[in-house]
């Protein structure tokens, strides 16, 4: 009876564990940081979180409708150096504003080559997307061979500066971005898109069109790398063609802690955003204790590779007791 | 709301295998039509061509007299075709709600999913097979968690959920008890009326004598007749199944006049024996002997196999050749001479993709594999698939190009090769067609007289009274009863599946 309770309470809070976690990254950095909660900081680590926060909540999607995409780091980074080498510092507004268009448009197509390549072409997502990650990255160095580039200035203090109502700028995106989510899973897309991840062939024989899902999580997917890299582009005022690298991994890991299943159809964007905060704080805390840099990925590393085992690691405990 | 439904000369192969080669079929409002055929003869497909989920490759589908082409399963749905699928199309990650009115969520005026119409609507569909399910069904559990029984209640449910008008059931009543087939009935009885049409596919011949009105028999891909069921006989039927005479009285009672097996060995004891789900069990088996397990599907029949095959965690003692042991993994069972062939051979049995051969080796490695003796282990795969009677164009095929009762074949030669001891079945003839049944019901017998201890759970009863020596009759966990000889009746096995509490007094 008691295991039964425990599968429905985790089952009814898929962000539990999370939460927990995200509460227990904050206690630590407050520790080591004790004006985190003042609106300064807050603001300081929002800026720094969101592009992950955006990548992670992208890669929630593909993952709940059964796939993985390996290539959104290498997406931000295409989008990094059309920014930083199409603006530049003197850009007008006008062009600026078709830039950032644009670059949207650019992530929904990576995003479209992906989605064909898997539900069209029924290509396997993990080395579909790790083939076409090597793709994106070429088109960024061509675009970009040495880091360099900027963006003006007025876009990039939006970015960093903006305290709408008083509050920085990841804490209007983020409502926003669960209440989009909300709306999506009371829409027959929402159910379409778990039906999908948890289980393809049924869905097909339900007359689910599940090529067109498929699809979709890709389009959508890209179309967040595009604005996580607008993000890190304003953040950072200038491109690199390698800047999304170390992102790709993040944005699984923060899906995964954030209790989405990477077998697909369980989860949701808000234990990604949860994980993608906890990341976040996980590395300032490193930084603020002074630990050496290579901790961080080894911390990385470790959450990945914990968060993958602990499903298995308390069913064989559940297991040993009864 | 009439609705006519013909399939003409349908036709469809995968690579060079022919599925059908000439499939028909009619089917009319208020009519339920049997479609009927060995495993293998192609009904799984022609539905699957009537539904949408397979592109047909010749012929043509009238429905209503006008030519229609389904490319996939929405173009069928929206027409008013729904299948409860042999295989279920549910979402065990999504709840009873979410999956019974999947694409055909009702909507509110924004455009998103009306939740409290859903739950509303949901709870007069169980409604309909209110009394034959556990309480705790409702709209908002999630369906991996329930018995099969009830899993199958919810794919019936979302079929009907957006009034059809031509229902296929793909072996619908496999793992329902019989109140949960008499309220299908009634509900096929009340579509009827409602000038729906109802394709009915099964193997239970006595289902089909209930409940259609025609008849349309498949073999090897070709429809060789069809008509009223008034016109024709069980045995007919068959024979047009099978084209073989013999195979028509499947069960017979001969093992009933068995030897008395007094001077046999004790293989099995099991003493209070309990699980989760178990309430002490106790039970004895010997050599050479076949012990039922019957009642209704999920009353702790497969909790006892897998259990005592090491798969589940128990307390209890269990005594194999009167020397006691606790398995705590399938290994140390199978080390002990115990086999267990599963009830989901697609999941549990077999690796589809792989080949009949590696299958068939896959557990008696220790016996061919070091030092290697490919050899040997060839000639014994080919031996025991002679003697199964395996229909295969090879050792090499893969499983998945094998029909349902031929596959079945394999699980149990993966076992047989090891000579197990002590066999535990879980309901092997699920899904399996006469002509397969009968040869397993022969294999039974021979490797009875070899002396192997078989404890044969079936859902079937007409097998358990015509095969065992003795029947256990399971209920909720414990032991109801056991029937033997005289007493071993179908009235008595049923009386007892139901839980009445008659045993005493009668």
């Amino acid at each position: 009876m008691k295991k039964i309770r425990w599968q429905y309470i985790a089952f009814r809070n898929p962000y539990l564990f999370a939460l927990l976690l995200l509460i227990l990254a904050a206690a630590v950095n407050f520790f080591f940081e004790p004006d985190l909660f003042t609106r300064d900081t807050l603001n300081s680590n929002m800026r720094v979180f969101l592009p992950l926060i955006l990548l992670a909540v992208g890669q929630a999607i593909v993952i709940l409708g059964g796939g993985i995409d390996i290539s959104v780091g290498a997406i931000v980074s295409i989008v990094n150096t059309i920014l930083a080498t199409q603006l530049g510092t003197g850009a007008s507004p006008q062009r600026t504003a078709l830039m950032l268009v644009a670059v949207l448009f650019v992530g929904m197509a990576a995003g479209a080559l992906n989605g064909f390549f898997v539900s069209y072409l029924r290509l396997q997502p993990i080395i579909t997307t790790y083939a076409s990650s090597f793709l994106f990255a070429g088109v960024a160095l061509f675009i970009l061979p040495a880091p360099g580039g900027s963006v003006p200035d007025s876009i990039s203090h939006f970015y960093r500066d903006t305290t709408f109502l008083g509050l920085p700028l990841g804490f209007i995106i983020i409502p926003i971005l669960l209440l989009v989510w909300y709306l999506v899973q009371q829409t027959r897309y929402g159910r379409y898109l778990y039906a999908v991840g948890g289980k393809a062939d049924a869905a097909y024989q339900t007359a689910v069109p599940v090529n067109t899902i498929r699809f979709s999580t890709y389009v959508a997917s890209g179309f967040m790398a595009a604005l996580s890299g607008i993000a890190i582009t304003l953040l950072t005022s200038a491109g690199n063609a390698s800047i999304g690298d170390a992102l790709t991994l993040s944005s699984v890991t923060a899906a995964v802690i954030g209790g989405t299943a990477l077998r697909g159809g369980v989860g949701g964007i808000a234990g990604a955003i949860i994980g993608a905060l906890i990341l976040g704080l996980i590395k300032n805390i490193i930084s603020f204790a002074n630990i050496n840099l290579w901790w961080q990925t080894f911390a990385n590393a470790a959450i990945i590779v914990g968060a993958l085992a602990a499903p298995g690691v308390i069913e064989l405990v559940r297991r040993k007791r009864s | 709301m009439s609705v006519s439904l013909s399939a003409r000369n349908i036709v469809k192969h995968y690579g060079g295998v022919v599925a059908i080669s000439d499939a028909n079929l009619d089917v009319h409002t208020g009519e339920v039509v049997a479609l009927i055929g060995a495993n293998g003869s192609g009904k799984s497909t022609l539905s699957k061509i009537i539904n949408g989920v397979v592109v047909l490759d010749g012929g043509q589908l009238l429905l209503d007299e006008k030519p229609v082409h389904f490319s996939s399963p929405q173009a069928a749905k929206n027409l008013g075709i729904s299948t409860v699928f042999q295989e279920l199309s549910l979402i065990p990650q999504m709840t009873v709600a979410e999956n019974i009115w999947l694409t055909r969520e009702p909507l509110n005026k924004a455009g998103l999913v009306d939740r409290k119409t859903v739950n509303a609507r949901t709870e007069e569909l169980l409604a309909l097979f209110e009394g034959t399910y556990k309480n705790s069904l409702n709209p908002d559990i999630t369906v991996g968690a329930l018995p099969a029984d009830e899993k199958q209640i919810i794919e019936i449910l979302k079929a009907i959920c957006f009034n059809p008008r031509l229902i296929i059931l793909d072996e619908a009543t496999a793992s329902l008890d019989r109140r949960q087939v008499q309220r299908l009935f009634e509900l096929i009885a009340q579509w009827k009326l409602e000038d729906k049409a109802v394709i009915f596919v099964s193997h239970r011949m006595e289902e089909i004598f209930r409940i259609a009105d025609t008849f349309s028999v498949l073999r090897n891909g070709v429809t060789v007749g069809s008509g009223s069921m008034k016109d024709i006989s069980e045995k007919e039927l068959v024979n047009l199944m099978v084209a073989k005479e013999s195979a028509s009285n499947v069960v017979q009672r001969e093992r009933l006049v068995q030897e008395n097996s007094t001077d046999r060995k004790v293989r099995l004891e099991v003493e209070n024996l309990r699980t989760n789900i178990l309430k002490n069990i106790s039970l004895q088996l010997k050599d050479g002997e076949l012990l039922g397990v019957g009642g209704l599907v999920g009353q702790g029949q497969k909790d006892l196999l897998l259990a005592l095959f090491g798969d589940l965690p128990y307390e209890g003692t269990v005594k194999i050749s009167n020397e006691s042991v606790h398995f705590k993994n399938t290994r140390q069972a199978i080390n002990k001479g115990v086999a267990l062939v599963p009830g989901e051979r697609s999941k549990e049995g077999l690796l589809y993709i792989r080949s009949i051969l590696e299958n068939l080796l896959l557990p008696s490695w220790g016996k061919y594999g070091f030092p290697t003796k490919i050899k040997k282990a060839v000639q014994d795969s080919q031996e025991i698939s002679t003697s199964l009677n395996l229909k295969m164009a090879g050792l090499d095929e893969p499983v998945s190009s094998l029909s349902g009762g031929n596959a079945q074949k394999v699980v149990i030669g993966k076992w047989l090769l090891r000579k197990p001891k002590l066999l535990l079945l879980d309901d092997p003839t699920k899904g399996v067609d006469v002509g397969t049944k009968a040869e397993f019901y022969k294999l039974l017998e021979r490797l009875c007289a070899d002396g192997t201890a078989i404890l044969f759970y079936s859902s079937d009863d007409d097998e358990l009274i015509g095969l065992c020596d003795r029947v256990m009759v399971m209920h909720d966990g414990i032991m109801r009863s056991e029937l033997k000889g005289a007493s071993l009746t179908k009235s008595n096995l049923i009386g007892a599946s139901l839980g009445a509490t008659n045993e005493g007094m009668g």
